[in-house]
């Protein structure tokens, strides 16, 4: 159920590019570095939250170093109202993170065979927009769906 | 792979500041009480793995984001 578009985002998303998406091509004050990569693709360390040029909730988080590796992301809260997701100690200190900080929280969304699409809750991506530090957490007693339904499949 | 006998409430030290404890030896499992610096991820490998293959799964899409965002909004 979706609660009409979030801005929560906005201020750290680059505006669309055409084009190839390189370290060059994004303002580096766009650039969000990623200490440990994601699960998967651990050698990404340098990412860019993109919007695309559509009317749309989805934006893009896009390695700039790597394995190519671009993904749709929406905020968490707007498939889940209510979504709250406990940052532990030692990911708080990994985002550089106080209790007051504003964080950006991220679902990857998943296109899957047969045009279902997902949104893994269990395991957000959380951005530090002061320090441009981002982390996908995987907290140790998670509730929410790796696969949490978004779209049913034709 | 180093292997080590270990009682209830003893330690293995790993490196600079990683502590592994036994805590609790059952039939069905070992509790185990894990002490590691921040910048050292701590997880249980099953879910790790079940997240990098959903990190895999996701990356890069091919999708038609106009009818994507018309799907998504159509939900109930």
């Amino acid at each position: 159920m979706m609660q009409g578009f979030t801005t929560s985002t906005t201020p750290i998303v680059h505006p669309p590019l055409q084009g190839p998406i390189t370290a060059t091509s994004v303002k580096p004050a766009h650039v969000v570095t990623f200490p440990a990569g994601l699960p998967g693709f651990e050698e990404c360390r340098s990412f860019v939250l993109l919007a695309t040029d559509d009317d749309t909730p989805l934006h893009y988080l896009t390695a700039l170093d790597g394995p190519d590796a671009s993904f749709l992301v929406i905020d968490p809260r707007n498939v889940q109202p209510g979504y709250k997701c406990e940052l532990s100690d030692t990911d708080a200190r990994r985002l550089g993170a106080t209790p007051t900080t504003t964080l950006v929280w991220l679902a990857l969304v998943t296109i899957e065979s047969g045009g279902m699409v997902t949104a893994n809750l269990r395991a957000p991506v959380v951005i530090n927009p002061t320090l441009m530090i981002g982390h996908q957490v995987i907290p140790h007693q998670g509730t929410y769906s790796v696969r949490h339904i978004l779209v049913q499949g034709e | 792979m180093l292997v080590f006998t270990r009682r209830r409430g003893e330690v293995i030290m790993i490196g600079d500041g990683i502590e592994v404890q036994v805590l609790r030896v059952g039939r069905d499992g070992a509790r185990l009480g894990i002490v590691a610096p921040a910048n050292v991820a701590v997880h249980r490998q099953e879910v790790y793995d079940q997240i990098r293959c959903a990190n895999r799964a996701a990356a890069n899409p091919v999708a038609d984001l106009a009818s994507l965002s018309r799907r998504l909004l159509q939900q109930p």
